[in-house]
This record gives structure tokens, sequence and C-alpha cells, in this order.
């Protein structure tokens, strides 16, 4: 005979998750309250003043408004470009809708680094894309330089991003009634001013989460631009260059703390959206 | 009030989706302030040409004209019509109100008659004073009535109802029947109706075209088509019925059943005689009538208003539908299962009808 035991629901609840919570409090919610606490923290007594002096700084705030209006930009390309991207999917695709899905997805299967480093090459001063332009199309005389430009760095972060807000607006988009555009032209709206009065405020949620998404994304976004420069100055840059340079560890936390309010303001704004669309 | 610019003609409109044809060469003409339905089973090509009329999907060949004006290349929003979905389609995001001034909207009339507008369809479908309520407050029967408002108030030329009452429940879809019908009349206007209802067409119609395969197999008064069906498809889906088939010989149908006597003369040597249910008597009251049939009841159910028994044939094992009217007056016995019984009917009450019985 096997020994049995009986475990009460409660308990064999909390075993299964045990796990995934001590891997979560060990690796992701004990380094993050060691990170802030060190924010809080100096020569022994609990302080603000790290927090009080960066949001007084001029220096800082740009670099703050320069992450928030860099990753405003890259939303709004990105949104403009997935609307129409959407749209195809839901009501044109038919029967290839399904291969869409998978292009779209399958960049997001490829590590972000590597993307990046696809973008380094093509782009790069004898990449590619200089190569056609100068020698096989002639279309220009010296090679452009567009690594470290703006520009490209925008591009390539909406590349990356594009699939979210798709997906997001697509998910809505599946759930707008044809007929409800089909009754709109029965009573004389034309093709446009129907789509203007009933697909897009119909689908303004599937726009508002997709825009959070990639405005949370762009945000934390570190790796394309420290690989395609820009010139942009961004929290997370100045948080890597805090950690491996300067060596502040304690202005490092603040602004990670900063830039993690950002997100969960973010997230906040995302659930009551949310909960608006359950009404 | 009807206005001869709304008279809707298709001729010879056809259809093709793929390898099927849901439409082919259909010919219909409405007269205005009509209401005609298209009634038929799902697949029939109701709902295809009910979307052409509208603009939804073009015809492959053949043209729609609306008062004399060929609307068949035009687009949904250039024609003038009103429509009113099944599913409501009522605008989610929008208020009662904004709903109904939608179509007075795109044409550009003023906020002040867009109001007065507003307030007249709301009285007229019953609904003063829920201009400000969202579509999701209101019931199923009332979102159907704002659908209608919002079809009606733009005048429309001719209304396309497409199962407008599929979603509402029994008792609620008898009396939208009557209303719609009761404000297409007074209104004047062109109507043409889809559903696979009988009960909805018969009720709500001036004229059914009965579908089956992209053609109209019948087009006629309600009581006409259900009176003298020219096809067996006819004269089982509209209603129930018995059907005969059989050899003419002697100016009698020899069937399975037995030598039956025909209403008239057919033109070919196979015939197939339709009968009523409601039209076949049973027990004594058969005794006069020619037929001579007798049987044994098989299952007797009670229907309320009437009760309906299923019959075998003695002999050749031909089953039939008889109902009763539920008139039973004291004294006298309702028939049970399992009880032998006379069966005939009125020689004038049969029908001749091509086809034959369609296969279950």
């Amino acid at each position: 005979m096997m020994p049995t035991v009986t475990l009460s629901n409660g308990a064999r609840r909390a075993l299964l998750l045990a796990p995934a919570l001590i891997f979560l409090a060990v690796f992701f919610v004990m380094p993050l309250l060691d990170n802030s606490a060190r924010s809080f923290i100096r020569e022994g007594g609990f302080t603000l003043s790290r927090y009080t002096d960066f949001l007084t700084d001029r220096f800082y705030l740009g670099v703050i408004a320069e992450t928030v209006i860099l990753s405003a930009a890259v939303t709004a390309i990105s949104v403009l470009i997935a609307y129409p991207v959407a749209y195809v999917l839901v009501r044109k695709a038919g029967g290839f809708s399904g291969l869409m899905i998978f292009f779209l997805i399958a960049p997001l299967l490829t590590s972000i680094i590597m993307r990046t480093f696809g973008w380094q090459v093509l782009f790069a001063r004898r990449g590619l894309v200089n190569q056609w332009l100068v020698n096989d199309l002639g279309l220009l005389d010296a090679p452009l330089r567009w690594l470290n430009t703006p520009g490209l760095a925008i591009a390539a972060l909406v590349h990356v991003l594009v699939p979210f807000a798709v997906l997001s607006i697509a998910s809505v988009l599946q759930g707008v009634d044809r007929r409800l555009e089909e009754g709109a032209l029965m009573l004389g709206a034309s093709r446009i001013r129907t789509f203007f009065e009933v697909t897009l405020p119909l689908t303004v949620d599937g726009i508002g989460t997709g825009a959070i998404l990639v405005f949370m994304i762009a945000n934390g976004s570190f790796v394309t631009l420290v690989l395609l420069g820009g010139g942009f100055q961004t929290l997370p840059l100045l948080i890597y260059q805090q950690f491996n340079t300067t060596r502040d560890f304690a202005l490092a936390s603040t602004m990670s703390t900063i830039l993690l309010m950002i997100a969960l303001a973010c997230l906040w704004l995302q659930l009551r959206l949310l909960r608006r669309q359950g009404v | 009030m009807t206005d001869l610019s709304s008279a809707l003609t298709l001729s010879a409109i056809s259809k093709t989706f793929g390898p099927l044809k849901a439409v082919d060469s259909l010919d219909l003409s409405v007269e205005p302030g009509a209401l005609v339905s298209l009634l038929g089973p799902s697949g029939c090509g109701k709902t295809t040409t009910l979307r052409m009329v509208a603009g939804f999907d073009s015809p492959d060949s053949g043209t729609i004209t609306i008062g004399g004006e060929d609307m068949t290349r035009l687009p949904p929003n250039k024609r003038g019509l009103g429509m009113v979905f099944q599913s409501y389609s009522l605008f989610p995001h929008r208020t009662v109100g904004e709903n109904i001034a939608f179509g007075l909207r795109m044409g550009g009339a003023s906020k002040q008659v867009q109001d007065g507008e507003v307030r007249r369809m709301l009285d007229m479908v019953h609904l003063a004073g829920r201009e400000d309520m969202y579509p999701a407050q209101l019931s199923g029967g009332q979102q159907q009535r704002v659908a209608l408002a919002r079809a009606l108030v733009v005048n429309p030329r001719v209304l396309l109802l497409d199962e407008p009452l599929g979603a509402l429940d029994k008792s609620l879809r008898e009396s939208m029947q009557f209303e719609i019908r009761e404000m297409q009349q007074r209104l004047g206007i062109t109507a043409l109706l889809v559903t696979h209802d009988q009960e909805e067409a018969m009720s709500m119609s001036d004229k059914i075209a009965v579908m089956h395969g992209g053609r109209i197999l019948q087009l006629g008064a309600p009581n006409d088509i259900y009176d003298r069906p020219e096809t067996a498809f006819v004269a089982t889906f509209l209603g129930n019925s018995n059907l005969f088939e059989g050899r003419v010989r002697d100016g009698v149908l020899v069937t399975k059943a037995g030598a039956l006597p025909l209403p008239s003369r057919p033109a070919a040597e196979t015939a197939t005689l339709s009968v009523r249910p409601e039209r076949v008597v049973l027990g004594d009251d058969a005794a006069t009538l020619p037929q001579n049939l007798r049987g044994r009841i098989t299952a007797a159910s009670f229907r309320g208003a009437y009760a309906a028994y299923q019959i075998t044939l003695d002999g050749s094992g031909t089953e039939i539908i008889a109902y009763r009217q539920a008139d039973t007056a004291l004294g006298q016995t309702s028939l049970a299962a399992g009880a032998e019984v006379r069966v005939g009917w009125p020689v004038e009450h049969g029908v001749i009808v091509t086809g034959s019985a369609p296969k279950e």
C-alpha cells in the first residue's frame, strides 16, 4: 500500500505555485527591492534626496523628456503602420491570414540583438544598402551615413515593435461586426466616412492597448539604441552608463526606479482601458 | 402616398460564388408600396439577392432598377435604401438618438432637423424619451425598433429587411410582425423581406417569392401560394403537405396507396398530388369521401389549437399527416393512437404539383 497524503486545496495550490514563486522571489523581487533600496539609502539612513536632486536637474529632466518623446514618436509611427496591416490581416487576407500572422511573429522569435545587428549589416558604410545605392543602382556617388542617425534608430525600433501593435489592433478589429459598417453604408456614409465614423471608434481600444504596449517596450529599449546609436540620450542608456562607466550605482538605481514608475503608470492606464472595455 | 419612383425590379440577375450558383437568372418586381418576401431554406440565394439589391454584392449579370433608374453598379451609400439587419447592427458607441440621426447627418441635415426627426421617429416606434440611452441598455425588441427608425428616418426608396425578427423570441416576434407591417403600409414604403420563417412571410407580405437553388419557384399572395402550390417543394416548404406520387390513368392517380381521384386532368402521365394535413378528414366523416382509404393512427399529438395525427395507411404503409381543429365538443371522443380510421379529403382540396417529395 502506498501511503496516501491528503492535502487541502489551498495547500495543493501553494505547493504547485511554490517553484515559480520562489524563482520570482529570488531572481526578480529581491533584486528589485535591493536595487530600489539602494536609491533610498544614504549613509545608513533613508533619504529622498536623490529623487529630488534628479527631478530638479535640468539635464536629467531633459533625459526623461527625450525618453518619453522618442517612445511617443516610435509609438505613433508604429500604430500608423500597424493599423492598415491589421486591417488587411483581418479583412482582406482571407486564407492568407495565417501566413501573415506567421510573418508578423517570426521576427519575434529572433533575439533582438540579432535583429539589430541585421540593421547594422544592412546600413553600414559598406553595407548592403549603400552597396546597392552606389554600385548597383548608381543613384549616389558616395555612400550615405546611416548608422548613428536618429532616423535609423527609430526605424529599427518601429520594426521591432510594429507586430505588437498589429496584433493588438487586429484582435479588436476582428470583433467589429461587419454589418455595423454595412449599416453605415446603407445610411449614406461613404467608405471613408464609415471608417472614421464606425470602424475607427470601435477599434480605439485596440489602438490604445497596442500603443501602451509599444510605448512601454520602447521606453525600456536599450540594445537598439546602443548598437544603432542615433545620438539619443535616454534613461536606459544613462542607467547603463552609470553602472558601467561612472559606477554610480545609487544614481543608476534612482533612474531605474523612475523608469519602472513610468512603466507602472502605463500599465495602470492599460488596465483602466481594459476595464472600460469590459462595461 | 405610394411613390411610383420606388418600384424595384430585378431582371435576370445571376451571382456565382466559385462553383456555387447562388442566384440563377432571377426576375422579380416589387410594386411601389408592396412588401415582398424572399422565403426559402438557407443557401437558397435569398440573402445574396438582398445583398445585391443593397449593393454589398454586385451581380455577375442582370440589372437592378429602382423607379426605372439603374442601380446595378451603384455603391450602397448612393442607392438611398434603408436596411434592417437581424442583429440590429446599431452603433454601440452612439446613443439611440445619434443612431437614428446618423443617416440624416450623412445627408447633411441641420442639427435642428436631426433632433426633430429623431423625436418624431422615437414617437412612432413608441420609444419617446430614450434618445440618450445606449443600444446596450435596451431590450432586443426595443433595439430592433430603433433599427427600424434609423432605416426609415431617411425616407428610403426601398426598405430591406434581412431576417429582422430572427433574434427575437416567439411572442415578441409576432407583435413585431404586426408592428413592422402596419408601419410599412402606413408609410406606403416598398419593402423586400428576407426570411426562412414561413409564418413571418405569410403574415407580413403582399407577395411571397419562394426560393430554392437560386431561383424563384413561385411568386404570389400568401394564401395563393399556400392553397395552390405549383411544386412539391413549395407545398412542403410553405406549410406541411401529404404528397402522393403516381401515374395518371382514366382521370385518377394510381399511387402506392391506391387510386386517388384528381381535382383536374394533368397534362403529364405522372403527377404528384398534394393534400394539406388540415384538409384530411378522419373517421366517420370520411365515409362519404371517394378515396376510400383506411389506416391506423400511429401517433397523436395535442398542439393546443389543433391536434396532429400520423396515420399509416393499410396495405401500402404510406404515412400521412392530418390536423384536426380542437373542437372536440362534449361527448365527442378525440382520436387516439392505435385507432383504426377512415381517411379521405374533398377532391377539390387536393392540388396537383410538379416534382416529387424532397428526400429527407
